[in-house]
């Protein structure tokens, strides 16, 4: 099955070329009057520990390097990214507050579960992170130890195994499983975990069967030897993961959607200061820390940088793609 | 013992975690002894401040400051009949008899050591115990199970420090209510929010811990100030001979025992430590004992136990995430606010951490009793500090505190609202703790639940298949069951009583 699955233009990350990245010391942009006065904040729309936390917790760490800023992460998880959003929607609109998120805004903005639109009525400031996601089992697992058995298993008991993901119904962990799932006739059930240290825990502790989640956010149980990838959602095998196969050479004929994470203000926010913000945190982004980060993050196998522009335009492709998605498979959009 | 030595060393070769350590100890003494003032209130003010800490030196102080903050309040129970905290209640049964019969310093010396070796044994076993639970939490407790904890947790958090079980179930009811206002875990559906954007977020958690602990107790003391009489009583602390100790072995292993499983349970913690290891220690005193008119093995075993809780109530929270009292509530809000979350895989992911806590809880309660002998000459002095310039100083930080952590006025608001609520709450006969502790499990609950219905195709009777969450919300039944059952006979005989004693009038 191919039909309208093979997207061409944006699918986020896809026509990445694997190209590792120059790092070097960045000058600190130069403030705006009276900006910022006391320290910012970045509001994450998830629970601590997981990719999104990271991210924000690391680049807290970078903007406080280059301007003498002190950061300040608050975690508020639920409802699938959408639980932070009135927060930050009634926070002062100085520019004081960030919000990070991730590609749940396209998604949820497209099934109607979020009101703003993702790139007018909150705006990016940049994007930070894209990065490919793997399934992972455990490596004691006596039912299946591949993707190949683990797909018989699941063929044989529909229904039975439990995947573990972030996302509610048509976000991008539920999308490619189940473009994956259609491609290649099993099925699996669904588990939302708004705590990763619950998700990871729910997988290595035997509860879960299977884990969705992007590599760097599970490096140190990868390490530990707790998790093991089967497959890889990308269009070719990643250095760092080269014994594993590509959801394209198991037979899953769609183009991968990736996981993107960045940083957004209120449009509200005087322009000047946005624009500091934007140079900040792609001053921040170019630290040699934050390029260390990203490397035991497993980021460095993409170009994971876009700015407001690009920022933009990549989630504004998204939603388009998202709306083409939900159409062919048929979940409602907001339009429907 | 190689992770032991690690801890140790992480926390001497650092001057600022050793500032920390002894601010902690100190702290902890000073609240925990002055009356009514404990240290949950030193716990609510300094929380938002630990945003600047180094993670892991901010998870120690409150370590610290349990440690020493449960055996602060023995000194003024003995001294002057007022517990410090409600955990040394039971220590003011024989200790201030004592006083009255002039042996003070030997109540206070058995005092010292007994939280000593109390906390020590409980540390030690805490060591052993943790990392061997948390690895068999992470296969035996998935979120069903989760879910039973939390509703054990919630059952046993009806008996914290209310009036009786009516008002202590609606504590936790209360809390739970709290933890609902928002936007729900499973879809971002708004709830109680009233059309009211700064409701959509919920209530944040540090101005309400800030208001319930910290400015409830300030309207309280201001209400009643506590009058300590005149004279100070000249204090000195007389250690018991190695014999007396000995002749107490019983009292100390038993209270030992008691105070560690009491303290284990999520929602129970040191008070209960202390009044059932009172209790048994009248029961198994005979019939020449001397209870509550000086006897030093009641001293003995309220101390004994309610230090022996505190390492004990840090294995919930270490292993499984999920807190036994009130200040273990505030030390999970710590975690959050580093950006970690306490559960089974934190002894993979900040192992360091981890033995960096229990090596500094290992030495506070060391410590106890070499400042034990400082504290009993210092805290009468501190007593002398009056309450209209100790009050005001607290509510202030407090103020600078819920502001200083997201500068938003909204969150003085709710501080000052809560602090309004938790006083009429006492006053009333309610648990501020219970209140405290529905927020928390309330969400965690509400959470696991959701998973738990997702994995078991949203057929709650499934839940009663997994035999460990079958026995835990059992249990969490039969606990309220035969509480309610005995709250209405109790009822019931006073209205017998009361009936009676109108007849006879």
């Amino acid at each position: 099955m191919s039909r309208a699955m093979r997207f061409t233009g944006f699918v986020a990350g896809a026509a990445i070329a694997l190209c590792p990245l120059a790092s070097g010391a960045q000058e600190a942009p130069e403030p705006p009057e009276g900006f910022p006065e006391r320290p910012l904040e970045i509001l994450v729309p998830y629970g601590t520990g997981g990719g999104s936390d990271q991210l924000s917790r690391a680049m807290a760490n970078a903007i406080e390097e280059v301007s003498g800023t002190s950061v300040q992460v608050t975690n508020a998880p639920g409802g699938g990214g959408l639980a932070a959003i009135p927060d930050f929607m009634a926070a002062p609109k100085d520019g004081y507050t960030m919000l990070e998120s991730i590609d749940a805004v396209a998604t949820n903005y497209v099934s109607g579960r979020m009101e703003q639109h993702p790139t007018e009525d909150i705006e990016p400031l940049a994007i930070a992170q894209i990065t490919f996601n793997q399934l992972y089992i455990r490596p004691d697992e006596d039912r299946f130890t591949n993707f190949e058995e683990f797909v018989e298993y699941a063929q044989e008991n529909p229904g039975v195994l439990t995947v573990a993901n972030v996302g509610n119904q048509g976000s991008m962990e539920r999308i490619n499983m189940h473009l994956l799932e259609q491609d290649l006739d099993f099925e699996t059930k669904q588990i939302a975990f708004d705590e990763p240290s619950e998700r990871y825990a729910s997988v290595i502790g035997g509860h879960i069967d299977v884990l969705f989640e992007q590599p760097g956010d599970v490096r140190q149980f990868l390490e530990a030897g707790q998790l093991k990838p089967i497959v890889t959602f990308f269009e070719s095998r990643p250095d760092a993961f080269s014994e594993v196969p590509t959801h394209r050479q198991v037979g899953g004929d769609f183009t991968a959607l990736n996981r993107f994470r960045g940083f957004w203000t209120h449009p509200d926010v005087p322009e000047e200061r946005k624009r500091y913000l934007e140079a900040l945190i792609g001053a921040a982004w170019e630290t040699d820390s934050f390029q260390e980060f990203n490397r035991t993050k497993y980021m460095h196998l993409v170009n994971s940088y876009r700015d407001t522009e690009g920022a933009t335009e990549l989630i504004n492709n998204a939603i388009e793609t998202y709306t083409n998605v939900y159409e062919q498979i048929g979940i409602e959009t907001r339009g429907d | 013992m190689e992770n032991f030595l690690g801890g140790s060393a992480a926390l001497f070769s650092d001057p600022v975690a050793l500032t920390i350590f002894f601010g902690g100890l100190l702290g902890g003494l000073l609240f925990g002894a002055i009356p009514g003032i404990n240290m949950l209130t030193l716990g609510a003010v300094i929380l938002p401040f630990t945003v600047s800490m180094d993670p892991t030196n901010a998870i120690m102080l409150y370590s610290v400051i349990y440690t020493s903050g449960v055996f602060g309040g023995a000194i003024t129970a003995i001294l002057f009949n007022i517990p410090g905290s409600p955990e040394n209640a039971p220590t003011a049964l024989d200790g201030y008899p004592m006083t009255q019969q002039g042996l003070a310093a030997k109540a206070i010396g058995a005092a010292v050591l007994c939280s000593s070796a109390g906390g020590l044994c409980s540390v030690l076993l805490m060591m052993a115990a943790t990392p061997a639970i948390a690895g068999w939490a992470i296969s035996a407790f998935g979120p069903p199970e989760i879910f039973g904890l939390v509703c054990l947790g919630l059952a046993m958090s009806a008996s914290v420090g209310a009036r009786d079980l009516w008002h202590g179930l609606l504590s936790v009811t209360l809390g739970m209510l709290i933890a609902s206002i928002g936007t729900d875990p499973a879809d971002g559906v708004p709830r109680f929010a009233f059309g009211f954007q700064f409701l959509l977020a919920g209530i944040s958690f540090i101005p309400l811990v800030l208001g319930l602990f910290a400015v409830s107790e300030i309207f309280n003391q201001a209400e009643e100030r506590i009058n300590l009489g005149g004279e100070r009583p000249k204090v000195s602390m007389e250690l018991p001979s190695l014999l007396e100790f000995w002749r107490m072995k019983v009292t100390v292993i038993r209270s030992v025992i008691i105070g560690f499983f009491a303290g284990i349970l999520p929602g129970i913690g040191a008070v209960l430590a202390a009044f059932l290891s009172y209790n048994e220690a009248v029961r198994w005193g005979g019939k020449n004992s001397r209870f509550g008119k000086g006897e030093l093995k009641g001293v003995v075993a309220s101390e004994t136990a309610n230090n022996a809780a505190t390492g004990a109530a840090m294995i919930p929270l270490l292993a499984l995430g999920l807190p036994g009292g009130a200040l273990t509530a505030m030390m999970l809000a710590v975690f959050q606010l580093h950006g970690m979350e306490p559960g089974p895989l934190v002894f993979i992911t900040s192992s360091d951490l981890v033995w960096t806590v229990f090596a500094a809880m290992f030495f506070a309660n060391l410590l106890i009793l070499a400042l034990g002998y400082f504290q009993t000459k210092v805290v009468v002095h501190v007593l002398r500090i009056p309450f209209p310039l100790l009050g005001p100083g607290i509510l202030l930080v407090a103020t600078v505190g819920a502001y200083a952590l997201r500068h938003l006025s909204l969150d003085v608001w709710v501080m000052f609202i809560a602090g309004a609520a938790g006083f009429l709450l006492r006053r009333s006969g309610y648990s501020v703790a219970g209140v405290i502790l529905g927020v928390i499990l309330g969400g965690i609950g509400e959470s696991s639940f959701t998973k738990s219905m997702q994995m078991l195709d949203y057929n709650p009777l499934l839940l009663f298949t997994r035999p460990i969450t079958a026995l835990l919300v059992g249990v969490a039944l039969l606990t309220i069951g035969l509480r309610l059952v005995e709250a209405v006979r109790s009822s019931r005989r006073h209205r017998v009583a009361l009936a009676n004693g109108s007849q006879s009038d």
